[in-house]
């Protein structure tokens, strides 16, 4: 895998070349880029130039343009030489961006909706209008018949400025961001339509004796993902990656639908076996968060392949991005704007890292940068918005996030980035809504299931609050700080055991990861803990909680570990210059008066008495400690009058 | 490109070192220069009328990093042999990144002075706070809320301004060390970008290609500019200079969204210029934009201008219609201000242009002329507008002096005039000097009256509209002709007229009433030398038009008359006469020009051999200007009246009379009156002596000095027309010294005083000769 022979290369090559053409075909823009982009990522065989390339004795694969691996099917290539003009009318429509217009050249303009399972009469074959007005019952026959005589490229077209159209006019009657008429309540009108024409499509199909191409399976797959029926639609994704790999929208459809890795793992397997599905399955596991070796790894291999892919080094910055590996996140994506100064994807996800790193002229700098080159792009508003909340002047970075929502209501990390302005900026209902509008879009977004969580606490919502942190420690079972949220949550509704548990989850998680830098959050930072030093917060919750479950013996227990934390493991200190332990914190020298008191209690008067020094010296405290000193005293005193 | 609204590069330079003041990083010495440097770049000077404007022209708006140079490069810092420039620079070229631009703004607000409880606690106190309300905290507040409201491509293209801005001081970061490794962006340097990197040219490649004329200047410093260009056309009525023409055009052609005061700007100039369409093209054009921006309220205005361009025009049919429309709006609107105004304006057009208001029909709003004065008098009471009660009070003097009520009384309104403009700080302080400078000249002050002009054209020509410097101008320029005190005064006054400002003939009224003034100087001169060809030519050139100033039309029409008498054609002088007359009484017109004509008419009759005829006019003249306190008019009338007297005979009570009057006629230095008076006195001790029976011894001796005293008078009169270049008074006057030797018996004397007056004629007319070339 890690070297490919010439053959398979220039194969590989081909491949590419052909997905590129055929998705600009289809006006599937997004995944030709990304194809073409791959493609241009191979390493060239000789950079003294390509005509060599031809020349040489390994060239004995096809020339690019009649590539081997798709062969055409002869129907197809009979009927679209048939619509050839057509084609090319309603493909410039489509380029114009009229997509109605581009739909009406390949399909009657009135099309069945939600009418499609009326019976049909056997009213027969013409298009004609005069007999498309006889009356709806008439039209899935007449529309089933003239979708048959398309040829697929046509008909995907059709569909797809259709589809395309319908979004366009769900967008607009979306109106304002956060409006009234904002979220869900608006649909795809063209939805119902596109779905009958395929499902008679494909029921036809065995009849019909043709071979599908891949790329109506897809476009069918999107449609029945839009109306939650995803079961169905993944079937018909994993058909489409079948007969076109290369379609790239297919693969991000299909990562879009898994929610958890165990999915992941379970498709895998009906999964063809070619290098788009280890794309796939490193992109995939990205999304999930699973940041392992093995991802890793394989990325590694991929990358050998294609060493100057942008999109494959995006997803390394983005696996260390989850570790919380900034620095090296940083680095890469540092590299990538270099190299490719014009490209804006993933520039929000560089946003946030600066964010995270404090890092403001350079975010700066990129929000000047992405500026320059396109100020209405989402990507360029969340940066810009990123920097302004740097500032803490929330209100303009709200207005960017919006901005960048205008742009693209689906646009996941504005949706998140804008909630946490609105917690800033203590409008909590506004938060929920965006919050809750990024997990519509994606339900793979922890930040946002834990913003969700913490705004209903703000509202003092704690058992429903219960709910989100749950769904977002399930989403990244490794982040401490999620199950702190998780465990709190349990403690606030009187859930003793199980927020101890929760808390134990944490200090596992704590000690999995050596998280350097505080999360993204605003709030809730984490002090920088060196490898395995227990978070002393966590540790000082522990021991609350026992001691509310009376259990005096382990909240001491965890007291004192609380206070170990302030040196640290002894084997740390060579390795870790910050000196392992947490030193003197607030949270310390609470347990550390709350040992006193309690041994105090217990009349180990001579600890006690040590532990309160050791307050006043930290001058923490000192007056509760003083007076702790004093009642000691007192007590020694009147001990040794009573034992005279 | 579109210009940015507030912030500019040169703006931000200003606030860099605004910051640098409060760090107190400037010396106490260089505290002055550096503070006046930054208000004058940051506040528009206050127009004042009694200081003249700062003529330097710093007060452009865009300042470039070499005025920065030039103020701070002479001061040294606090820091040993650094000048307070490295300083400056310093910090300027710390602003290393785009985010330092919007640190620089965050530090800002912690200038501005907090509440009082707050700056208790122990901070260093070499810091200088700056109150709200202070101009600097007015200018960083500012500063600060247009740079919140800036869009962020906004932000990054004032960023990209200031890095062009500051370049040229680049080989300054070399001194600074430390500093030089940092470059334009720190960011870029750390990520280890040349220019040539496709990085770097996304970021700032615009850099070069950027023309830096463009964003220096805001639309706030377009729109200063174009408010001070407007302040001036309005105030003073003049136009736009020549040499701000071209790059007001430039810069209103390089932003997008020309200011609406442009359109203001231009209409101004056009109207000045005497372009009629373009006035109106433009007038429109700007008040249709006014009513986009801001609602109806202007609509009044909008007629107003329309107005007063129609009536400057001399289409007064139009200009009524508009200002009762006007008049109409201001009311619907309740605008008193506006309404007001057109009320005064109507009232002050309707005195001024009498006949041609009557002829577009104009019937009077206000009733008479008093009971408007008085209806605007108590409006502007009422809703306490001082500058129309100033306005009308000193109207209301004028309308005093016009009809001839008693002089204290338009004193008295004079006095409350002036008061208000004291009190309310109203700066019509030009309109009062050209009052009382009338005022003067028509109680005989000449003097005074001049000092009124000179005192207007020197201390407030600046403030002052240009009309009325010219009416100065004018006035002073006669006063001049006529005191004529030595020989060459016509000259003088010529020379006078010449010098006015060249500027102002660029405007067509005010070249219009130059023209009209230098005229008419040239004809006295030129009835007065009897140089007739060159009277008919400058008579015919300075024919009156209905938009001619009255008050010159009136001395263009007396001027024509004395021509007419001067040369005989008595006929058709009466005539003249007569139709004026007839006219200045349908306008119920100034007492002065009535008088005038009756003195003229009184003349007519003396010289046309029926002196009784005249001597009921003469009375009635005299008796008029005598109520009425019109010295200058009232000495003529003696004088004419004594003459009368001499004519019939009643020489005693002719010599009488002028010996009462030639006293205070002197004081007033006119010395034509004054030649004419002596020249009568003359003639009255001749008949005297003629009266005296020479057979007597007594009556002899008496004779003899009448005789003497006669010649005494005649010379003096001699010179005093000698003065005035009064070529026909002279020679009467030699004649008569010539016929009094000749009386004497001595032949002799009498033949030289012949040959002097021949050769005084000879010369008179070789000066016409010579004169003739100068015209």
């Amino acid at each position: 895998m890690a070297t490919l022979s010439q053959a398979d290369e220039a194969q590989l090559k081909a491949q590419l070349q052909d997905a590129v053409v055929s998705c600009t075909e289809r006006c599937l823009y997004q995944s030709a880029k990304w194809a073409a982009e791959l493609l241009t990522s191979l390493p060239s065989a000789d950079d003294a130039g390509s005509v060599t390339d031809v020349d040489s004795p390994m060239s004995d694969a096809p020339p690019p343009h009649t590539p081997t691996t798709v062969p055409k099917d002869p129907t197809e290539l009979r009927l679209e030489a048939r619509e050839a003009h057509k084609y090319l009318l309603a493909k410039t429509y489509f380029d114009c961006r009229e997509f109605d217009r581009c739909a009406a050249v390949f399909l009657p303009s009135t099309l069945p909706k939600g009418s499609i399972y009326a019976a049909s009469p056997p009213s027969a074959k013409a298009k004609t209008k005069g007999k498309a007005k006889l009356g709806t019952p008439t039209k899935p026959k007449i529309v089933a018949d003239s979708t048959q005589a398309l040829s697929q490229k046509s008909l995907f077209l059709a569909l797809y400025a259709k589809y395309i159209a319908g979004e366009k006019r769900m967008n607009e009657d979306s109106k304002m961001i956060l409006g009234p008429e904002d979220g869900g309540v608006t649909v795809n009108q063209e939805l119902p339509g596109i779905c009958a024409i395929l499902e008679t499509w494909f029921t036809n199909l065995p009849a019909s004796g043709r071979q599908p191409q891949g790329w109506l399976e897809y476009l069918y797959g999107v449609v029945l993902a839009k109306g939650k029926n995803e079961t169905l639609a993944m079937d018909y994704f994993i058909r489409s990656v079948h007969r076109c790999t290369f379609n790239w929208g297919a693969w991000q459809e299909l990562i879009g639908l898994l929610g958890t890795a165990e999915e992941l793992n379970q498709i895998i397997s009906r999964l063809p076996q070619n290098i788009m599905t280890f794309i796939f399955h490193v992109a995939a596991s990205q999304e999930l968060y699973q940041a392992t070796e093995q991802v890793h790894s394989s990325l590694t291999q991929i990358l050998s392949i294609f060493p100057t892919s942008a999109f494959l080094k995006a997803q390394r910055a983005l696996l260390h991005y989850h570790t919380k590996e900034f620095d090296e996140a940083e680095q890469i994506f540092n590299n990538i704007l270099i190299s490719e100064p014009h490209r804006l994807d993933n520039l929000d996800n560089y946003s946030n890292i600066l964010y995270v790193m404090g890092m403001r002229p350079k975010l700066a700098f990129l929000a000047q940068l992405s500026s320059n080159t396109d100020k209405f792009r989402p990507e360029t508003c969340c940066v810009i918005g990123n920097y302004f909340s740097l500032k803490s002047e929330h209100e303009k970075a709200v207005m960017y996030f919006r901005r960048a929502l205008i742009l693209d209501r689906t646009f996941l990390s504005a949706w998140t980035l804008m909630g946490h302005e609105f917690v800033e900026m203590k409008n909590t209902h506004a938060a929920i809504d965006s919050y809750r509008r990024a997990v519509d879009v994606n339900r793979k977004d922890y930040r946002a299931w834990y913003g969700l969580g913490q705004t209903y606490e703000v509202l003092e919502m704690h058992s429903y609050a219960l709910f989100y942190h749950q769904r977002a420690a399930a989403l990244r079972p490794y982040d401490p700080k999620l199950w702190m949220a998780v465990g709190q949550c349990f403690s606030k509704v009187n859930k003793v055991t199980n927020a101890i548990r929760a808390y134990k989850r944490a200090l596992v998680a704590g000690s999995y990861y050596d998280a350097g830098v505080g999360s993204s959050f605003g709030s809730g930072d984490m002090s920088a803990l060196g490898g395995g030093v227990l978070d002393p917060e966590v540790l000082y919750q522990i021991a609350l909680l026992y001691e509310r479950l009376q259990d005096m013996q382990e909240c001491s227990a965890y007291m004192e570990l609380v206070l170990a934390q302030e040196e640290g493991p002894e084997y740390d200190e060579a390795t870790l210059e910050i000196g392992g332990g947490v030193g003197v914190t607030p949270t310390t020298s609470k347990a550390r008066l709350w040992l006193a008191r309690w041994e105090y209690m217990r009349g180990m008067y001579q600890r006690a008495m040590e532990l309160a020094n050791e307050l006043c010296q930290d001058g923490v405290e000192v007056e509760d400690a003083k007076a702790l000193v004093r009642d000691i005293r007192a007590r020694i005193e009147r001990e040794k009058n009573d034992s005279r | 490109m579109s210009k940015p609204r507030y912030l500019t590069a040169p703006k931000i330079s200003l606030l860099v070192l605004v910051n640098l003041y409060c760090s107190s990083g400037i010396p106490s010495s260089a505290t002055i220069p550096v503070l006046s440097f930054i208000l004058s770049y940051s506040y528009p000077s206050a127009p004042s009328a009694a200081r003249a404007p700062r003529s330097d022209n710093r007060q452009d708006a865009s300042c470039s990093i070499q005025a920065f140079e030039d103020v701070l490069q002479s001061h040294a810092s606090n820091m040993p042999g650094r000048t307070l420039l490295d300083v400056f620079l310093k910090h300027m070229w710390e602003m290393n990144s785009f985010d330092a631009l919007f640190d620089l703004f965050d530090r800002l607000g912690d200038l501005i002075a907090r509440p009082r409880e707050d700056t208790t606690q122990d901070e260093p106190l070499q810091r200088t706070y700056l109150s709200q309300t202070s101009p600097l905290g007015a200018l960083v507040r500012r500063a600060r809320v247009e740079f919140v409201r800036l869009q962020f491509d906004d932000a990054i293209k004032l960023w990209s301004a200031f890095i062009a801005y500051r370049a040229p001081t680049a080989q300054w970061t070399k001194r600074l060390a430390g500093l030089a490794s940092s470059g334009v962006d720190i960011v870029a340097a750390d990520m280890g970008l040349e220019p040539s990197d496709g990085l770097y040219e996304v970021a700032y490649g615009h850099l070069s290609e950027e023309e830096d004329g463009g964003l220096t200047l805001s639309i706030d410093d377009l729109e200063r500019l174009l408010d001070v260009q407007l302040d001036r056309l309005q105030r003073l009525g003049c136009r736009v200079p020549d040499e701000m023409k071209d790059p007001l055009r430039d810069m209103l052609e390089s932003s997008t969204a020309a200011p609406r005061q442009a359109h203001l700007v231009q209409f101004f100039d056009a109207w000045k210029a005497g372009d009629y369409t373009l006035a109106f093209d433009t007038l429109h054009r700007y008040f249709d934009y006014a009513m986009q921006a801001r609602e109806r309220i202007h609509y009044q205005y909008a007629l107003l201008h329309m107005a007063i361009l129609q009536a400057d025009f001399g289409c007064f049919g139009e200009a009524i219609a508009a200002i009762n429309e006007t008049i109409a709006t201001a009311r619907e609107n309740q605008d008193i201000h506006c309404l007001n105004f057109s009320l005064n304006w109507l009232q002050h057009m309707s005195k001024a242009y009498p006949k041609q208001m009557k002829r577009a029909g104009y019937m009077g709003m206000l009733g008479s002329e008093k009971e408007g004065l008085a209806f605007l008098k108590a409006k502007a009471r009422e809703t306490r507008t001082y500058n129309l009660l100033s306005a009308t009070l000193l109207n209301e003097a004028k309308l005093c002096l016009l009809t001839g009520e008693p002089v204290p009384r338009a004193f008295e309104h004079l006095y409350q005039s002036s008061h208000l403009n004291l009190k309310e700080d109203i700066g019509n302080y030009s309109c009062h000097m050209l009052f009382q400078s009338a005022l003067f000249s028509r109680l005989g002050v000449t003097y005074l009256s001049g000092v009124y002009c000179e005192l207007l054209l020197n201390a407030y020509h600046h403030g002052c509209p240009l009309d009325e410097c010219l009416r100065a101008t004018g006035r002073r320029a006669f006063l001049v002709s006529n005191q004529a005190l030595q020989r060459g005064r016509y000259e003088e006054a010529l020379n006078f007229l010449g010098s006015i400002d060249p500027s102002s003939h660029r405007s067509l009224k005010s070249h219009q009433y130059i023209f009209l003034c230098t005229g008419l100087v040239k004809l006295r001169r030129a009835m007065h030398r009897t140089d007739w060809t060159a009277t008919d030519a400058l008579l015919s050139s300075l024919k009156p038009d209905s938009s001619t100033d009255p008050e010159l039309s009136f001395l263009l029409a007396e001027s024509r008359i004395d021509c007419l008498v001067a040369r005989g054609l008595y006929s058709e002088a009466f005539s003249t006469i007569e139709e004026l007359s007839v006219t200045l009484k349908e306008e119920g017109a100034d007492v002065m020009q009535r008088i005038t004509i009756l003195l003229a008419k009184a003349d007519l009759f003396r010289r046309s051999g029926k002196p009784e005829q005249g001597f009921s006019v003469a009375l009635r003249a005299a008796s008029v200007s005598f109520k009425a306190r019109l010295m200058p008019c009232l000495w003529i009338a003696v004088g004419m009246l004594a003459n009368i007297l001499n004519s019939i005979a009643e020489f005693n009570a002719g010599a009488r009379m002028l010996h009462a009057v030639i006293p205070q006629a002197l004081e007033n230095v006119d010395h034509s009156v004054s030649g004419t008076l002596y020249s009568h006195l003359g003639d009255s001790y001749m008949g005297l002596a003629g009266v005296k029976d020479p057979s007597t011894p007594q009556g002899a001796r008496l004779r003899a000095t009448h005789v003497s005293r006669a010649e005494m008078y005649i010379d003096r009169a001699r010179e005093c027309f000698k003065r005035v270049e009064n070529l026909d008074g002279e020679c009467a006057q030699l004649m008569k010294k010539a016929i009094i030797a000749k009386l004497r018996g001595d032949e002799q004397l009498a033949e030289e005083w012949a040959q002097n007056h021949n050769r005084v004629w000879e010369e008179g007319m070789g000066r016409i000769g010579h004169g003739d070339t100068r015209v």
